[in-house]
């Protein structure tokens, strides 16, 4: 299991790749944008998304939708954690097909959940 | 000043000078009463144009205003109110500044408490080893009383235990330590976006400024106020004030509500 993390901010990066490493993800590779993530997605070696909204270049809803629209990425579950916590980003983000979302400042207990709910969710389909 | 500006004021000054020739010619040929009708309109050129003028300075100061007002609706977190003060930007710039104080000094403060709780454990796991390590010694050189043997077996137990309950709440600490970092980026994003509002108001600042040199009285003009919402898909970076806003979701819990009322 190979997680993308997309922040600007390397502080959250580190904190999110800690919290996955206590969750038992060892394997993860970061990003700081849409535009950096999406050629690192397109090596097909990914399972797993995490992303912010609010980045330079390419935001975080930009990069979901550009995973959802590319049949290669289409089924890579992505999680949101992000600031932006407007009725109609967020209604937005599951529109464009977002797995799971988690609003920052955030808990580890929260991020746990959301991951789980997303594997289970995945496996029950399966 | 506008290039129709200046056209209105060449025109004034070509109205000056053909004025100041036919006065002149009516004076040389003694028709008075000519002249102080060409005096008479001369007066009313001016008056018309320093009417002109002062329209002219009156609007570019209004837009000057106004300049101030454009983009501060985003800024108030889309709070539906069309008017808003020529400061609001400056409040909400502050109230952002003082989000960034509540965070770091949140965050700083949970660090420090995690610190106090962990240093404790620290030192009573060294205390207790070098304790122990004593009467280890002890025990390889077979100084030991039968009694403090078994008073050493148990103590070593307890120890193990100790030490494993203690490692478990070291780890918990470190981690809330690390979690309290995320304020960096909350608080980046928000100095960020402050540090724009003041390069912004600093140019407007300097164009009002200009404008407002030339203008020795201003007519009463009426004020449209512009909105301009920012684009969801840019981002709007964490929310301050949210409890004013019934737009923005105030934590996991509604945001959690809003997904499964959508079948999430």
């Amino acid at each position: 299991m190979k997680i993308l993390i997309v922040d600007d901010f390397s502080t959250m990066r580190r904190i999110i790749k800690n919290l996955l490493r206590d969750l038992g993800f060892t394997n993860t590779v970061e990003a700081d944008d849409g535009t950096t993530a999406l050629p690192i997605l397109q090596t097909g070696t990914i399972d797993f998304l995490v992303t912010d909204w609010n980045m330079p270049g390419m935001t975080g809803i930009e990069l979901l939708r550009a995973v959802r629209a590319d049949e290669k990425l289409k089924t890579i579950p992505v999680l949101m954690v992000t600031a932006e916590a407007k009725r109609d980003q967020i209604i937005a983000a599951a529109q464009a097909g977002v797995n799971g979302y988690v609003v920052k400042p955030f808990t580890a207990v929260a991020l746990k959940e959301k991951i789980e709910k997303i594997f289970e969710r995945i496996d029950s389909a399966k | 000043m506008s290039v129709e500006n200046e056209s209105k004021m060449g025109e004034f000054e070509s109205v000056v000078k053909d004025g100041a020739i036919d006065l002149l010619n009516k004076l040389e040929v003694g028709d008075f009463s000519g002249a102080i009708k060409i005096i008479q309109e001369l007066s009313e050129a001016r008056h018309k144009s320093f009417y002109n003028e002062v329209g002219y300075l009156t609007r570019s100061l209004h837009d000057a205003i106004r300049d101030f007002q454009i983009d501060s609706m985003d800024m108030m977190m889309q709070g539906g109110v069309p008017e808003t003060e020529v400061g609001s930007r400056i409040t909400d710039a502050s109230d952002r500044l003082n989000y960034v104080i509540e965070m770091t000094s949140s965050a700083a403060n949970k660090t420090m408490d995690m610190v106090d709780s962990s240093v404790p454990v620290a030192s009573e796991l060294q205390m207790q080893a070098r304790e122990l390590h004593k009467d280890w010694n002890r025990l390889i050189q077979r100084d030991l009383t039968p009694q403090e043997f078994r008073d050493l077996y148990k103590r070593i137990d307890a120890f193990l235990k100790y030490t494993d309950e203690s490692a478990t709440t070291l780890h918990n600490n470190l981690n809330t330590i690390l979690l309290e970092q995320g304020y960096q980026d909350l608080t980046g994003q928000v100095i960020t976006r402050v540090n724009e509002l003041i390069r912004d108001v600093e140019e407007r600042l300097v164009h009002l400024v200009s404008v407002a040199g030339r203008v020795d009285s201003i007519s009463g003009m009426e004020h449209e106020s512009e909105t301009k919402e920012r684009d969801d898909d840019r981002g709007h970076g964490p929310a301050i004030n949210k409890n004013d806003n019934p737009e923005v979701l105030n934590n996991q819990d509604e945001v959690d509500d809003l997904l499964s009322s959508l079948g999430f």
